[in-house]
């Protein structure tokens, strides 16, 4: 079965001279729930950029179920909720919705239809004609993952999609991250919160320094380690 | 190509949710122009190659309201994109370079030709200002919103601060707009100042303009509209490079 995220010899320089990534090679299975996992600098938001063309890579290979990273077939594929807030400050909640269906490539009437759902689904509708800046900080955040997901994307990558949330909203997530899971997508986490990917990860990568240290399962890393919970394998694998 | 036209939709959305200050101030701001100069001071000014004042300044003043619109409206709509990073939403989606270079293109043009069309149905019957080569005004509007449509994209893509966007319009756009004839008919002025405004190549496009409505020009009207035109191509293809090649886009 074609991976849904293949990276060969994955390398990022920056212009000043930061080694992001060196020869990153990952495989992330078609279906699977998988981690990310590292410290600040480690290079997950540069694997999350090269997979979703908003850096220039310096050399290496990714691929997104078989296709190169940067084709607009593979671009299709992807939805992605970056760390940052980064919402169109000029559109609504559902103008934010109906315009991201439309950049990937959705009809008027099935982005209209799909952006009532995601509104819904992340109970956004008592804001859904409020331009972005004037939403709270929560509302944004299920506005970025609603903006992610209004594509059916075959991969969605979320970066940190629980920076900043209450402990309420943070489940509520969770929730319907595992029901789109469940539905065969594939989603690629990166998080700061270990109990969040050992709850919800099938598989966990972590990197520092722009290299994979370790890879397995939450259990797999704990025996490999000899680690009680992934918070100790993460302080023997990083060294912190 | 979907994705291409909810862009351009999308540029043209954000000019029409500023209307006031995107469209309305300018059309305000270059009427007075029109009252002030050409009305109240026009009647002191003796007739400048066989028109009154009122309507030899009407050319200019569009051509220059027009071409500031393009530009702001590019460069700020980008900048603005770049500096949230709302940027990634379209970078990120499947259109090629060319779709989101055109894209984002639009607003400016939307922006300038809904300036000029204002401009014009309000200056015409104020002055009595004639278009003499429709088809040529058509043809100089669109190489020169192409000009400075294109010129904001650039500019807002290397711009680090706001301040850099403002900084070409007031120092660079502006005073070339006022030294390229807006007010005055170059071939009155005496050498060197006759020669140095042919360097200007806001002169060339202010007189290709003056030539689609009154039918005069400084220059030969071809070589107005050859020089509007042949800045227009490279400065889109600049901007296309920077789409695609991410250059200052994508780290």
């Amino acid at each position: 079965m074609t991976p849904a995220l293949q990276l060969e010899a994955l390398t990022k320089h920056y212009d000043d001279g930061t080694v992001a990534l060196e020869n990153f090679d990952l495989t992330v299975p078609a279906g699977a729930f998988f981690g990310l996992l590292g410290p600040n600098g480690a290079g997950k938001t540069t694997l999350i950029s090269a997979v979703c063309n908003l850096i220039r890579i310096s050399s290496g290979d990714v691929r997104v179920f078989g296709e190169p990273a940067d084709s607009t077939i593979a671009r299709g594929w992807v939805g992605l909720a970056e760390q940052d807030i980064n919402l169109d400050r000029f559109l609504t909640v559902e103008e934010t919705l109906v315009y991201h269906g439309g950049y990937f490539g959705m009809t008027k009437v099935d982005a209209e239809r799909r952006a009532g759902e995601m509104i819904d689904a992340f109970d956004l509708r008592a804001k859904a004609n409020v331009r972005t800046p004037k939403l709270s900080g929560g509302m944004r955040r299920r506005l970025l993952l609603a903006r992610a997901l209004m594509h059916r994307p075959r991969l969605v990558i979320l970066d940190e999609p629980t920076a900043g949330v209450d402990f309420e909203l943070r489940h509520e997530l969770w929730r319907y991250i595992r029901q789109l899971h469940s539905e065969g997508t594939t989603i690629l986490l990166t998080t700061h919160y270990l109990e969040e990917a050992e709850e919800l990860c099938e598989e966990i990568a972590l990197i520092k320094g722009g290299r994979l240290i370790a890879r397995d399962s939450a259990h797999g890393l704990r025996e490999h380690y000899g680690a009680d919970s992934l918070a100790d394998v993460y302080v023997k694998a990083m060294g912190v | 190509m979907t994705g291409m036209l909810w862009l351009c939709k999308r540029e043209v959305l954000r000019v029409y949710k500023v209307w006031t200050q995107a469209v309305f101030a300018p059309v305000v701001s270059s009427l007075l122009f029109i009252v002030v100069f050409g009305l109240s001071l026009g009647g002191r000014i003796r007739m400048i190659e066989g028109f009154h004042y009122r309507e030899f300044i009407v050319p200019g003043l569009v051509a220059m309201a027009m071409m500031q619109a393009a530009y702001s409206n590019n460069s700020a709509s980008i900048f603005q994109a770049r500096s949230d990073r709302y940027i990634n939403d379209v970078l990120s989606a499947p259109m090629r370079p060319w779709q989101m270079n055109l894209g984002v293109n639009m607003g400016g043009w939307a922006r300038a030709l809904a300036i000029g069309v204002l401009l014009l149905a309000a200056a015409i019957p104020i002055t009595g200002a004639p278009i003499h080569h429709p088809f040529f005004l058509i043809l100089t509007v669109a190489f020169g919103i192409l000009l400075f449509g294109a010129l904001g994209i650039v500019v807002g893509i290397y711009a680090e601060t706001f301040d850099h966007h403002t900084f070409v319009n007031n120092i660079v756009i502006l005073p070339l707009a006022f030294l390229g004839g807006v007010f005055y008919s170059v071939s009155r002025l005496g050498s060197p100042w006759h020669e140095l405004s042919h360097v200007n190549p806001v002169f060339y496009l202010v007189n290709a303009m003056r030539y689609g409505l009154l039918g005069v020009s400084d220059a030969n009207q071809w070589l107005c509209l050859g020089v509007t035109a042949g800045l227009a191509v490279p400065v889109y293809l600049w901007s296309q490079y920077l789409f695609s090649s991410g250059r200052k886009l994508k780290a």
